[in-house]
């Protein structure tokens, strides 16, 4: 062994490898709260109605088309024989894809100690309610008749029937109702503390009183912080087997059948990536525009989009090893069914779609590599409204090629989604943008306490958190 | 921590025979073997050497992440994980060597007289034939050789050098060499593992093998961090976080592993396809039934539960005994998947698999103790090693990177 | 001080988080036992610095996942194998792997109440009164101000000696809090 016992020395790390503070220009504790709360104070900017108005217009549609839909029945849809999973189900995986960015970044990035996430896990954990809601309408209606959803629940009813456990829709069904709960509470808790920061600085009475009531009269106690911090470690804990549970089972809707290109062992990884991957791609869409309205570069710095950039590509090539080796072992297993369907994937009647998946989130986010994408907020942005496009056609692929041509040819045919189908997708943006805009106007959008605790001012053993006992910091220089 | 306890360096001068002892026990056993009962011989050298295999592919697998993830804590303790994936050539393209010799002995695809008349056979052409096997496994033997001798040879240079220019070099490595990787490893785990029965596929194999492989090698990188921390080695340079990370990955990988074989067998299961379950059916025959509880319980719920716990993870003689048993633990699951070919009829415990796998502990042990102790045993002057260590703050004053970076704080219309 | 109010306590201000920290140790030393540490953010160390014992809301937890798991467990075999049996895809009416994604997603919302309820309940929230919510400067907890409150029902409480304590331990301004 090398003896190696004498006095360290440790190099100062060149300039250009230094790390960039998570909050810029070192603001006080004092500037983070003012910055976040004052956004939802004051009157509603003129953007903000611009973009207000409209998402209520289009959850208005929703609203009609849901209606609509339920009075005349699902025929209104396109789906149809042989493909009888459509736009419902593409936008079900969807939407609740898009959530699952916000329970990685508040939970498992929480346990891997990844600090830079408190600068946007509120936005993205909001996102991920809001996405859950979005999803929640469609297995609600594809079912038909929607007046007997409640059969989907262990309740007693007059025919003494009891649901069937052993489909996994049935399990979809608790997974997506537990990750709703479960998403809310985490939420809310960390909601809790700052609401008692905007209850602090309420003017109005109103205001007080009801950011008073749900903050539940939180005083800050260090008795209080030990025990939610504890309940926080741990609802992380119990959120990152969750997240990684509810693509998965969402993944067994399809993987426990035995249709090519469905029946895949690999799917459920292959769809919590996807899920992560497609929903950092929203978290980006959504923050880049945000954090110019709202003047947040010192908080959302150019190293938090940086890294979600690498995120985002990590997922996607992550997504690019399950499609290849879908593609593998569909020719090795010499199975002419799973090789016919994996040929009529690219070059099918979809083969367009196909292009999308495989362009959108294989080929696109490898652009990340290179630091020059990472750092232009116009390239993030159009990549990652490209990412969304890709992983929506991943399901379609999946989906709507998985069905239109199975084994009989005598059972094949063409899907084209109807009216009604578009003009319900496109209404599930107005409810998601309603919520959002609403979540932006009367919440800290910034979870303020935690951004506050990753400053060096927070670290009571950092020079600048007051520390006069000034150790050595690096024995060189 | 228990690390302060430890005042005087550990002294493991009389242990320092032991791989010697190893190789020549094991090697003598394994050359009776190789005359006595050949196939036995091929079946136990196999298992070790995937055994061995998984621990160079999971520290390469570390020293990749560690680049690509820009990390700080791991920085002491990354130059074993180097070492140890130099272990991949020359020495286990060496071990592979009687493998390739005797590989017809140990695929039945190889043994088929008309590869065209078996269809799961025939539409594998030309990837299973005798020369797609070889092209492969040197293809793979070739990138690993490549991948790991330049990460820890810039990582070596870093240490004379300092400067930041390594740092790039190794990350370049890494983005190629993450790809690089994934791709081999998978080959390898479909090449020499799953094609003992070629008619079966699952498209998780690689994932699986993959788990299982980082999750054995972390917990050998904690048993080797926390005896160079004992011999005074690395103890200058250690937090008690570094034993903490690796507790928690360990705990994370138990976890993983334990997702990706359930949802392999839970889709396998209710899809009930005859050309699928077979593979497990054939692992539930005879005693192999109970080996599979063995790895429900002891690859899973044993260390699941024995990890969960926060301070733990920094108890030495406890680690120390879930790190062997997780080498075990990993040993039987590569048993699972290996040995049924052999012994249909039931698990057995072979000498041969001891001999095999002793001869390999030693030999792997002596080629990494050898290459760690002719270099310095952390990276000297990498960069994010004061950050490792706690004593980096961003601070304001004079050239703080705020001041430096052109795009901070300017960019979208400030 | 209002003649017709009682005292709550003493409360010292503190402007960051190393004299916080290095006070509430003096304190916790000082043998306290009513007394407590307010702050914007959780302060690393700050438990160790009061004295604080890990806290218990694991066990809530615990609980809550062990009875989400048997509830969905007991309830899938009831359901599907005793109360209603009907063959399905030639599967067994109950299978622990089937049963498992539902009873896994109950452990989690069982186990995630237990951890809300839990921490509230721990932290005896809600709360709609606090003595120290009337206080004009205490406002500023949650804003950048730090606080430490010892209360007058304390043993050690002397109003002289605490408040000498306190300033000792480098407050720069302290102050009474009625109840």
């Amino acid at each position: 062994m090398a003896a190696h016992v004498s006095p360290i020395t440790v190099p100062e790390p060149p300039r250009e490898l230094r790390r960039e503070p998570l909050v810029a220009n070192y603001h006080s504790f004092g500037w983070i709260s003012d910055r976040v709360s004052s956004l939802t104070e004051g009157k509603a900017p003129l953007w903000w109605w611009i973009l207000f108005i409209p998402s209520v217009l289009c959850l208005g549609m929703l609203l009609f088309m849901l209606g609509y839909q339920i009075s005349t029945g699902v025929g209104v849809w396109g789906n149809m024989h042989p493909v009888m999973w459509g736009w419902d189900i593409i936008n079900f995986v969807w939407w609740i894809g898009i959530g699952h960015a916000g329970t990685l970044i508040s939970a498992i990035l929480f346990l891997l100690r990844q600090k830079w996430r408190t600068a946007v896990n509120r936005a993205a954990e909001a996102m991920t309610i809001f996405a859950v809601m979005c999803a929640g309408i469609y297995p609600a209606l594809h079912v038909g008749r929607m007046w007997y959803d409640w059969w989907l629940f262990p309740l007693p009813n007059t025919y003494t029937m009891w649901p069937q456990f052993r489909s996994p829709l049935m399990w979809d069904v608790f997974a997506v109702s537990t990750y709703f709960t479960v998403s809310l509470l985490f939420w809310y808790m960390g909601l809790i503390p700052d609401l008692a920061v905007l209850r602090d600085r309420s003017k109005s009475k109103v205001r007080q009183f009801l950011y008073g009531l749900f903050s539940l009269g939180w005083t800050g106690s260090n008795r209080h912080w030990s025990n939610y911090e504890k309940a926080y470690l741990l609802l992380a804990g119990l959120s990152t087997p969750l997240v990684l549970s509810v693509h998965s089972i969402v993944s067994l809707d399809f993987s426990v059948s035995q249709l090519p290109g469905w029946h895949t062992t690999i799917f459920p990884p292959y769809f919590v990536a996807g899920a992560i991957f497609s929903g950092f791609g929203m978290v980006l869409t959504l923050l880049i525009p945000l954090r110019s309205i709202f003047k947040l570069q010192d908080l959302i710095t150019m190293r938090h989009i940086d890294i979600m950039c690498k995120v985002t590509l990590a997922t996607g090539t992550i997504v690019g090893y399950a499609y290849a080796m879908e593609f593998f072992i569909a020719w090795y297993s010499g199975n002419p069914s799973e090789r016919f369907h994996f040929m009529n994937r690219a070059l099918g009647p979809y083969w367009w779609g196909w292009m999308f998946m495989v362009g959108c989130n294989v080929l696109v986010p490898q652009l990340f590599w290179m630091k020059w994408f990472r750092q232009n907020l116009v390239a993030v942005f159009i990549l990652s409204i490209l990412v969304n496009i890709g992983m929506w056609f991943e399901r379609f692929v999946i989906i709507v090629i998985g069905l239109h041509r199975d084994f009989l040819p005598a059972n094949w045919g063409y899907y084209s989604p109807s009216p009604v189908d578009i003009l319900t997708y496109i209404g599930t943006f107005g409810l998601f943008f309603t919520m959002f805009l609403l979540f932006l106007r009367f919440l800290p959008m910034i979870a303020i306490s935690e951004v506050k605790g990753v400053i060096p001012q927070a670290d009571p053993h950092n020079p600048m958190g007051g520390a006069k006992t000034q150790e050595i910091i690096h024995d060189k220089e | 921590m228990n690390r302060s306890s430890a005042h005087l360096p550990l002294n493991l001068a009389k242990y320092r025979n032991v791989p010697n002892i190893l190789m020549a026990v094991g090697g003598a056993l394994a050359a009776l073997g190789f005359f006595v009962n050949r196939e036995q011989f091929a079946f136990s050298w196999l298992l070790a050497f995937m055994f061995f295999l998984s621990l160079g592919l999971g520290a390469l697998f570390l020293v990749l992440v560690h680049h690509l993830f820009d990390a700080a804590w791991s920085v002491p303790i990354r130059r074993i994980s180097e070492q140890l994936s130099t272990i991949l050539f020359p020495t286990m393209a060496l071990l592979f060597l009687p493998i390739a010799f005797l590989a017809p002995q140990v695929y039945p695809w190889m043994r088929e007289p008309h590869p065209e008349l078996d269809h799961a056979l025939h539409a594998k052409y030309p990837l299973f034939t005798m020369s797609g096997f070889y092209v492969t496994s040197a293809l793979c033997f070739l990138i690993w050789w490549w991948l790991s001798s330049n990460l820890r040879g810039w990582s070596l240079k870093q240490d004379q050098t300092g400067g930041a220019l390594p740092t790039y070099k190794l990350r370049r490595y890494s983005c190629v060499g993450i790809i690089l990787f994934a791709v081999t490893l998978t080959l390898g785990a479909v090449m020499w593992m799953k094609a003992l029965m070629h008619e079966w596929f699952s498209t998780m194999y690689g994932v699986y093998y993959f788990a299982g492989s980082v999750w054995m090698t972390l917990a050998t990188v904690y048993v080797i961090t926390m005896v160079l921390d004992r011999q005074k080695v690395l103890s200058n340079i250690l937090h008690a976080n570094q034993y903490y990370y690796i507790g928690s990955l360990l705990f994370a990988f138990t976890v993983f592993y334990a997702y990706i074989h359930f949802s392999q067998y839970f889709i396998i299961w209710n899809a009930n396809m005859p050309e699928e379950t077979f593979w497990y059916l054939a692992r539930e025959k005879g005693s192999w039934f109970y080996v599979g509880i063995v790895i429900i319980f002891g690859h899973f719920f044993i260390p699941f539960l024995g990890l969960l716990r926060i301070d733990v993870k920094s108890v030495f003689p406890y680690m120390l005994a879930i790190c062997v048993w997780a080498w075990l633990m990993h040993f039987v699951d590569l048993s699972f998947n290996i040995m049924p070919i052999l012994h249909p009829q039931g698990f057995v415990l072979h000498w041969l698999d001891l001999g095999c796998w002793a001869f390999m502990t030693g030999l792997v042990a002596t080629v990494f103790l050898k290459k760690f102790a002719a270099h310095p045993p952390y990276p000297l002057k990498d960069p994010r090693l004061s950050e490792a260590l706690g004593l980096y703050h961003a601070m304001p004053d004079s050239f703080s990177a705020a001041d430096l970076s052109p795009q901070h704080g300017r960019q979208g219309g400030k | 001080m209002n003649a017709s109010s009682t005292p709550y306590g003493i409360i010292a201000e503190f402007s960051n988080t190393a004299s916080l920290l290095h006070a509430a140790e003096k304190v916790r030393d000082a043998g306290f036992r009513k007394w407590d540490v307010f702050t914007p953010f959780p302060v690393h160390g700050m438990d160790q610095a009061m004295g604080l014992r890990n806290s218990k809301v694991g066990w809530f937890t615990f609980i809550g996942g062990v009875t989400g798991y048997t509830t969905g467990m007991i309830m899938i075999w009831w359901m599907n194998a005793v109360d209603y049996p009907l063959v399905v895809g030639g599967k067994p009416m109950f299978s622990p792997f089937h049963a498992f994604p539902p009873s896994y997603e109950l452990t989690i919302l069982f186990g995630a109440f237990g951890s809300l309820f839990g921490m509230m309940f721990l932290n005896r929230l809600p709360r709609l009164h606090h003595p120290l919510l009337k206080h004009r400067q205490f406002a500023q907890v949650t804003h950048d101000k730090f606080f430490i409150v010892i209360e007058c029902a304390d043993p050690k409480y002397s109003e002289t000696e605490t408040k000498k304590l306190l300033e000792h331990a480098g407050s720069p301004r302290i102050e009474m809090v009625e109840e």
